[in-house]
């Protein structure tokens, strides 16, 4: 029978995972939760972070950086203005996650560990340039988005270490969107893309969500397209650089074969979208 | 608030459904809201082979786990073997499994948890079989065969089976053969479609215990008490005295709750146990261990003379049964009955197989079969339509049946108010959108029975002269009791709240085959007024001899009472039943029993073999237009309007056929673009609602327009047919054609994923 | 049997001891250890929204909130909205409008809509959708039960 501890500071939670193995740090629950009923967890213990002050909501800092609170519930990163511009895409992630009432539990940084590929934050945050911040037994330390899926449910989190906050760079002026193809309202992604535009207009950052391990990003090939956002050829060629990063899987939402056709078409219609958007601003 | 706030009380008004309350407060109590004294809680153990000889069990260990009573298995059950067709199915896997998920053993426990956690300890020794998994597996040459005693099982109609060949059903009228000469276009086509989940919100679940004389009371999520008696006592050889089986509310059925899923096992175990016992399903065994709507392969052609008129068709179909034949030799000939659909085709001809394999049983479920020969069909007709530069509307209307035609192999059409249908939704679609854009349109026609079988009702006049009525029908949340009680008290000229609707009980009821097929507001409400007649009748003769005059002069008035006609004084159904219980003739009772027995084949007209209905129903029918749009990134569809107009005879309760009409629609909307069970192997791979996905409010069109038509059907009470399945067998050919329309391909594969359309539309389908 | 744990919980305004797994859902615990059955084991995965209830007023998944988790919050459940005056409109609207037939996800549903009100006092129909979007009908088709809420709103805000 699984206990649930409820550490009231960070510290103490670092210590109750390393102190019983086979604890798990459980934040919303609305994945640990269900598994649970599932029958699919064996922890002897859960810590739950819902106790610990600071966990919880989303600031702008002094230099402008967002920071969200590991614990901040998706509904609250939905509905927050503090997402602008190149950043609206995570709001904009936030909206699509489940439904309502799921929304109303899970968290960031919940969503974040459990680094489900098909779930809508992974994306929208490694196109954001999010920084992940945890702590452990032996302190603190960042992870950059971009390295922190190692391989399928793999993460550079360590055992015992807990997420604690994203942060995101300060939102420059500049449109952004995400887009999912799902099979109804509120399922996993078949396949998503997280798009912002340059504040010049003249190039992206893309991330694709759902087509392998971790989301797709390939910064190099974003130098390569700056302003070349026009050229039909040069974004065909951009979408088959991703095409080529891309691992999926076939499963029950759809074939790999599927996947690896929605990504050129995904990138397309979005900047279609942003380019339309800039223009409009 | 009261439901007197929703005035109107008789047949034609749309009343409020006479369980809302209870439901809106979430009073309502379901199977899993039931408790007993002492009960347990049950929990199964499932097959994680799809076929295996089950060489024994080592039961030590988990009847030595905490809180655990009993423990059930193969060895418990005798040899008794149950089904609506072919009895070929125990309570219980005995001495073979049969797919994965079969129940295999079920644990008594104090705690549910406690049940689930001892059934992990059950040690089951298998000796694996090799397994059959497609239907075409099962027919080869050489293939294991799952039932080694198909011969000796008893069977309810001619099946042929043979081998893993389950059942056979061949049907012909005309001669198609030579029709093909006379055909100025052929079109011709294989079409598969998929596994479809019920997914009822409730999942399956029942409580049984046992008194002291052996007698068993069983209550259970159903859509028939008197399937679930006889399939529990055919299983477990009881005989059906010795069980009393009862209805809570039922959380929605739509086939999956018609015939058994774990109510024989659950008895089983409060046998064993000596204790009440309640087991229900998580929706993952729900998933794995009821039903599901069966995969067809379907080939057909369908030719026609150059005018657009119809000449001939042939249909073959082949079936996954699943390991138990359940109601599939059911569906199967049904469906060979609808597969012409509602068309004058002078040569039809339709055949099928049916073949046991290693997978859950598939049976009943909304449509029957009729939606997968009508994806095949209506694509078709819009085919020929397309060849011939026809009208999709003007085709169907040209070789729609009449009034007074006779169906393939035989029943008599009494009324058919299709082309009323037709008309109906082309008036309302030939608009275009809102803002101008041409329709992606497609449209579908079809058919479907309602009769079947036996019910009956009991109606009494209780000493203050209101009224109890007992079908026997389980109200599956349709909303029967509420239709039942107004055609009861509209006879009775009496308003509907003294109308009380008896819960369906074994011990009570009088029989009624199930709420099922479309046929309760049909068949069980001509019981109903029937038996309502016999209680007026009964009243009349009282009135008579109490007023000194004939029955000739009395007249039955409004809110239940009886005068004579012309004059103002009357009598109140309390005075009239007063002297019914205490002075002469005793309490008044009026009963009617029916079995719909109009014979669905004709001799002289048809050759049919292994047909398993010999008597169908009457005919409601339907037409339906879809507007689709297509996401030219994903290729997923949506509809954007849809309109559904069916007949329905009489609506007896217009808002009731209106919700049906809406919740057919989007159940054939999710089986016509996203639903579909997916076997990785032997094993289900999506048996989830987080991989298995339904429809939600976002998902479906708020314009979904629907139009009742009623052509009143001679032998139905009020004139009223069914209406239950008539708005979801449409909807995949509709769907289909709207999205040949917007695509220029034409599907033969469900569902129409975004995958599949966006591979026709980039040439890769 | 495992050692149970007590909570102390605030349930529809009444403070309420009752024992139960450590790690025991707060949809275990409203069933078996407390007899409030109007929220349904639909799915326990969080996905048909049948178990709905209000955590301060909030409409969570119970089946995915752990009993643990909920002391010191109040929960309310359909058994606690007798006296609400706008889930007695709600209720009759739901009614009228034939958005009952199983009734099985009609307490979730009404849960989800009775905060969408709070929020939002005149929701369109996309509004009403994207509430409720994640509570599953498998009878009415949605329509009904988008009417009846819109037809609510609108008595209530009058």
């Amino acid at each position: 029978m699984t206990q649930i501890l409820f550490p009231e500071t960070l510290d103490q939670a670092v210590a109750l995972l390393a102190r019983h193995d086979e604890a798990r740090p459980i934040a919303g629950g609305t994945t640990l939760v269900a598994m649970r009923n599932a029958g699919l967890v064996d922890s002897s213990h859960l810590v739950s972070l819902d106790r610990i002050p600071g966990l919880r909501g989303i600031e702008r800092l002094a230099d402008g950086r967002i920071r969200v609170g590991a614990m901040t519930r998706h509904a609250d990163t939905a509905a927050s203005d503090l997402f602008t511009g190149s950043l609206a895409v995570v709001r904009k992630a936030a909206g699509m996650i489940a439904n309502k009432v799921v929304r109303n539990m899970g968290t960031m940084g919940g969503s974040v560990a459990n680094a489900d590929p098909a779930a809508d934050y992974l994306p929208a945050l490694a196109c954001a340039d999010a920084v992940l911040s945890v702590l452990g037994p032996d302190g603190a330390r960042e992870i950059p988005i971009l390295t922190y899926v190692q391989d399928w449910y793999e993460t550079a989190l360590e055992p015992g270490e807990i997420l604690t906050a994203i942060t995101f760079p300060a939102p420059e002026d500049a449109p952004s969107a995400y887009r999912k193809i799902a099979r109804v309202s509120g399922d996993y992604a078949t396949a998503s893309c997280a798009m912002a535009l340059t504040p010049d207009g003249q190039g992206l950052r893309v991330a694709i969500g759902a087509c392998g391990p971790g989301p797709i990003r390939d910064v190099q090939a974003e130098a390569v397209l700056h302003g070349h956002l026009q050229d039909p050829q040069a974004v065909a060629e951009f979408a088959a650089a991703l095409v080529a990063k891309a691992d999926p899987v076939d499963d029950v939402r759809g074939s790999a074969d599927y996947r690896l056709a929605l990504i050129p078409r995904l990138i397309a219609s979005v900047l279609s979208d942003l380019i339309s958007a800039k223009e409009a601003a | 608030m009261s439901l007197d706030a929703f005035a109107g009380t008789t047949v034609g008004q749309p009343v409020a459904k006479v369980d809302s309350l209870e439901k809106v407060r979430g009073q309502a109590q379901y199977i899993a809201d039931l408790y007993r004294p002492g009960m347990l809680h049950g929990a199964i153990l499932a097959s994680p082979y799809p076929h295996a000889r089950i060489l024994g069990y080592d039961l030590t260990e988990a009847l030595a786990a905490p809180g655990v009573v009993a423990i059930v298995t193969g060895h418990d059950v005798g040899d008794g073997r149950m089904g609506a067709f072919i009895k070929d199915e125990h309570a219980i896997a005995r001495g073979k499994v049969m797919y994965v998920g079969e129940p295999v053993a079920a644990v008594a426990a104090r705690t549910e948890a406690e049940a689930r956690a001892a059934c992990r300890l059950i040690q089951v020794q298998y000796e694996e079989l090799p397994a059959v998994l497609s239907p075409e597996e099962g027919l080869a040459e050489g293939a294991p065969i799952l039932h080694e005693h198909l011969a000796d099982y008893i069977k309810v109609f001619d099946a042929g089976s043979t081998g893993n060949l389950c059942s056979r059903t061949r049907l012909e009228e005309g001669n198609v053969d030579s029709a093909w000469d006379q055909c100025d276009v052929i079109v011709e086509g294989d079409y598969t479609t998929q596994a479809q989940a019920h997914v009822s919100m409730e999942p399956c679940g029942a409580l049984a215990e046992v008194d002291a004389n052996g007698r068993v009371t069983l209550w259970s999520a159903n859509q028939s008490v008197f399937r679930v008696q006889a399939n529990v006592c055919e299983s477990l050889s009881l005989p059906m005295s010795q069980l009393r089986s009862l209805t809570p509310r039922v959380g929605a059925g739509f086939g999956n709750k018609m015939e058994p899923h774990i109510q024989p096992i659950c008895v089983a175990l409060a046998m064993k146990a000596q204790r009440p016992v309640k087991l229900i399903l998580s929706r993952e065994e729900d998933f794995e261990m009821v039903r599901a709507r069966h995969p067809f392969k379907v080939w057909m052609k369908t030719g026609a003379k150059a005018d657009g008129t119809l000449v001939a068709r042939e249909c073959r179909v082949l079936l996954d049964c699943g390991a138990f034949a359940d109601d599939s030799p059911g569906v199967m000939g049904y469906a060979l009955l609808m597969c012409g659909g509602p068309y004058r085709i002078p040569h039809l001809r339709a055949s099928g197989q049916l073949v046991y394999t290693n997978k859950l049983r598939f049976g009943a479920f909304r449509g029957f079969g009729n939606p997968q020969v009508l994806f095949a069909g209506e694509q078709q007709i819009d085919q020929i339509a397309e060849k011939l530069g026809l009208d999709a509307f003007e085709i169907r209307r040209r070789n729609m049946l009449r009034e007074g035609d006779r169906w393939f192999v035989g029943p008599q059409i009494a009324s058919n108010g299709l082309a009323r249908c037709i008309d109906a939704v082309e008036q309302a679609a030939k608009t275009p959108r809102a803002d101008g854009s041409p329709r992606n349109f497609g449209l579908a026609v079809t058919a479907h029975i309602s009769g079947l079988l036996g019910t009956g009702a009991i109606v009494r006049m209780l000493e203050d002269g209101t009224i109890s009525l007992n079908t026997g029908a389980t109200d599956i949340g349709q909303g029967s009791d509420t239709v039942l009680a107004q055609i009861c008290a509209e006879e009775l000229k009496v308003p509907l709240d003294r109308v009380a609707v008896a819960s369906p009980d074994t011990d009570g009821s009088p029989y009624n085959w199930g709420t099922t097929a479309s046929r309760v507001t049909y068949t069980t409400g001509r019981a109903v007024k029937a038996a309502a007649r016999v209680v007026v009748d009964k009243a009349m003769e009282h009135a008579a001899e109490m007023l000194d005059c004939p029955i000739e002069e009395l007249e039955l008035r409004e809110g239940g009472r009886i005068g004579r006609k012309g004059a103002n004084t009357d009598l109140t159904f309390a005075q009239i039943s007063g002297r019914a219980h205490w002075a002469v003739g005793g309490p008044i009772v009026g009963s009617n029993t029916l079995v719909f027995d109009e014979p669905t084949h004709d001799p002289k007209r048809a050759i049919a073999l292994g047909l398993p209905f010999p008597r169908i129903g009457v005919f409601s029918f339907a037409a339906m237009g879809v507007d689709v749009d297509v996401d030219q990134v994903s290729g997923q569809v949506t509809v954007h309007e849809a309109w559904s107009a069916a007949d329905v005879g009489r609506a007896i309760n217009p808002k009731l056929v209106e919700v049906q009409l809406h919740g057919g629609f989007v159940q054939g909307l999710g089986y016509a673009l996203v639903e579909e069970m997916v076997w990785d192997g032997a094993r289900l791979a999506n048996p989830s609602l987080m991989d298995y996905k339904v429809p939600t409010m976002r998902d479906v069109p708020d314009a979904i327009h629907t139009f009742i038509i009623e052509d009143p059907e001679p032998s139905g009470p009020f004139g009223a047919k069914g209406a239950g399945e008539i708005g979801l067998n449409p909807v995949v050919g509709a769907v289909a054609n709207a999205v040949a329309k917007a695509t220029g391909f034409r599907h033969h594969h469900l569902p129409l994923t975004g995958e599949r359309v966006l591979n026709g539309m980039t040439g890769r389908g | 049997m495992a050692k149970k744990a007590l909570f102390t919980l605030s349930l529809n305004g009444d403070q309420t001891d009752v024992a139960a797994a450590p790690d025991a859902t707060l949809l275990e615990t409203l069933r078996d250890g407390l007899g409030v059955l109007s929220p349904k084991r639909g799915c326990n995965q969080g996905v048909c929204g049948a178990c709905t209830v209000l955590i301060d007023g909030v409409p969570v998944r119970s089946c995915l909130t752990l009993t643990a988790r909920c002391e010191g919050h109040e929960i309310s459940t359909m058994e606690g909205m007798n006296t609400d005056p706008v889930m007695e409109v709600l209720q009759r609207h739901m009614v009228a409008s034939g958005g009952v037939q199983c009734g099985f996800c009609t307490s979730g549903m009404l849960m989800s809509a009775r905060n969408l009100l709070a929020e939002t006092p005149r929701p369109d129909r996309e509004a009403v959708k994207s509430a409720l979007s994640g509570n599953l009908c498998r009878c009415t088709g949605y329509r009904t039960i988008v009417d009846a809420i819109c037809t609510a709103a609108e008595e209530l805000a009058q």
